[in-house]
């Protein structure tokens, strides 16, 4: 019994050895926002959103468009190139061009913020990104489940009056 | 247990004359009777509020029913006139039969089968509503509560029907009655109809109908018994029963009444409140009257006219318009004309509305 009882603290004693890799120390990059945004989404809700309303606590203030003018087939692919640096962007579906179809984009940071909500993803539409032609605001960003909210704003004179939410889930 | 499965096996065979092309009307939106209690023996209306469907106003409806029996059974495509219901104005349509003639059964039958299932279809079958039921509501055990009366319902409204049971075994003197009388009034006597004894038509408006075995039933809605004024609030009913001509008499009676609930004012809106031309328009309108089941829409915006329709119910007629893609790329403009109509030609609204210009 007395001899089981070495052998066994023995082969722990081995695995704890065993398992005592020496840290390297390579550091790893960390993963950019457009690594995770980077591919093919598919909408799983459109909500519209009365921001004047909201404002003024005017009920409803929200609708739901996720089944009308063809949104069920809206999808969108963030393109990047092999630096995982971003590229062209292009919407997929025929649906109502709430914002411009395709072009060139980039996000106002490539890595996430404390706030994912200040995160903008630019829309241009020529390829040296001068010519912007709308925001989304990043409202959720990818994690481990494969899901991203960006919202497009219309704003006049500084004021918001109404929004679109847009979330979508990755295809894969 | 066995009837609902054999229920559901029903439905399940309904089901596929759903997929072959059929309009979907839609759920009926609610069904009532008058009398509000009676007997499968007995002669009832049944009343069918089809607001919240697609059928049209005054348009031929059909009763297609299979439980208890299936009397009109093999004429989908061209329903018998005796299954043919009757139109009573604000989308609702009446049905008047005695359901153990028309099923050609009897009363036990009925009530040992799965109840009143049906759907309401145009003659042709082209159009049929949802599924739905007649609910039946059984007062057997009236018969052995030792109660003087029991009113369906407890609380009645005065434009409602109404059903009062008497149980005149439990008055002494009431025994071998020719006939009960209902001599009553509303609000505390405050509106009457007496029962005189010597006025021919006032005694039969005021008879009970005899049950049997001293149980007498009395079947009315306030508003049209007593002719009382639109708007009249019914706080209660006073009455007592009497016998032959005053033979014998109950107590004093009371009924209080229910809190009439007027239906909700109509809603309209556009939304969002704020728009610009690169966005959708919502045109919505919420607590409709029966039979306004359609929005209407002409807009104008420039030399642009954009015209379409939306359809719903009661309840809301909702859409949206996509000025996203039909005035993408239009120049110049400030606000757009709106005109909306109900599918009486009613206008529903017109009005300009300033379009945002967008930063």
């Amino acid at each position: 019994m007395r001899c089981k009882i070495i052998y066994l603290l023995a082969f722990v004693g081995f695995l704890a050895l065993g398992c005592n890799e020496t840290d390297d120390g390579n550091p790893t990059d960390p993963i950019t926002l457009y690594e995770k945004v980077n591919g093919e989404w598919g909408l799983m809700s459109l909500k519209m959103v009365d921001e004047f309303a909201k404002s003024n606590a005017v009920e409803p203030s929200e609708q739901n468009l996720s089944t009308l003018f063809n949104y069920e087939d809206f999808k969108i692919r963030f393109s990047v190139d092999s630096k995982m640096e971003p590229t062209t962007y292009e919407v997929l579906g025929d649906v109502p061009p709430l914002f411009a179809p395709s072009g060139y984009w980039k996000l106002s940071a490539a890595f996430q913020p404390a706030r994912a909500e200040g995160v903008l993803i630019y829309l241009y539409s020529d390829a040296a990104k001068t010519q912007l032609k709308d925001e989304l605001r990043l409202i959720s960003v990818p994690g481990s489940n494969e899901e991203m909210e960006f919202q497009l704003t219309r704003v006049s004179n500084g004021t918001a009056f109404v929004s679109y939410l847009f979330k979508l889930s990755a295809i894969h | 247990m066995k009837k609902i499965i054999l229920l559901l096996l029903f439905i399940a065979m309904m089901a596929p004359s759903q997929a072959i092309g059929q309009e979907a009307a839609g759920p009926i939106a609610s069904i009532s009777s008058y009398p509000v209690i009676y007997k499968y023996d007995e002669q009832v209306t049944w009343y069918f509020d089809l607001s919240s469907t697609t059928f049209a106003p005054e348009s031929d409806v059909y009763l297609w029913i299979w439980s208890p029996t299936e009397p009109d059974a093999g004429n989908w495509e061209n329903s018998s006139e005796f299954a043919k219901l009757t139109y009573e104005g604000n989308m609702v349509w009446s049905f008047t039969l005695t359901p153990t003639a028309y099923f050609s059964t009897t009363a036990e039958a009925i009530a040992a089968s799965a109840g009143f299932w049906f759907r309401l279809k145009n003659k042709t079958g082209t159009k049929q509503s949802d599924v739905a039921q007649v609910a039946y509501t059984s007062f057997s055990s009236f018969y052995t509560a030792n109660e003087l009366i029991r009113s369906y319902p407890t609380a009645p409204v005065i434009d409602k029907g109404l059903s009062i049971l008497f149980n005149s075994n439990l008055v002494p003197g009431f025994a071998d009655a020719t006939s009960v009388h209902f001599h009553s009034g509303l609000n505390n006597w405050a509106v009457l109809q007496e029962y005189q004894a010597w006025l021919p038509d006032v005694v039969e408006k005021t008879k009970l109908k005899n049950l049997g075995d001293g149980f007498y039933k009395m079947d009315l809605i306030p508003s049209e018994y007593y002719n009382t004024e639109d708007g009249y609030v019914m706080d209660n009913i006073v009455f007592l029963m009497v016998k032959d001509n005053w033979a014998a008499t109950t107590p004093d009676q009371i009924i209080h009444a229910g809190e009439y609930i007027p239906p909700p004012p109509p809603e309209f809106r556009f939304f969002p409140m704020q728009l610009s031309q690169k966005d959708f328009l919502g045109i919505i309108r919420k607590n409709n009257e029966p039979g306004i089941n359609k929005l209407i829409y002409t807009i104008t915006a420039g030399s642009r006219i954009l015209t379409g329709e939306f359809t719903g119910g009661t309840s809301e007629i909702k859409g949206f318009v996509n000025l996203v893609s039909e005035l993408n790329g239009v120049q110049g403009l400030s606000e757009i004309h709106v005109l909306v109509k109900d599918n009486t030609n009613r206008t529903i609204s017109d009005t300009n509305i300033p379009l945002k210009t967008t930063d």
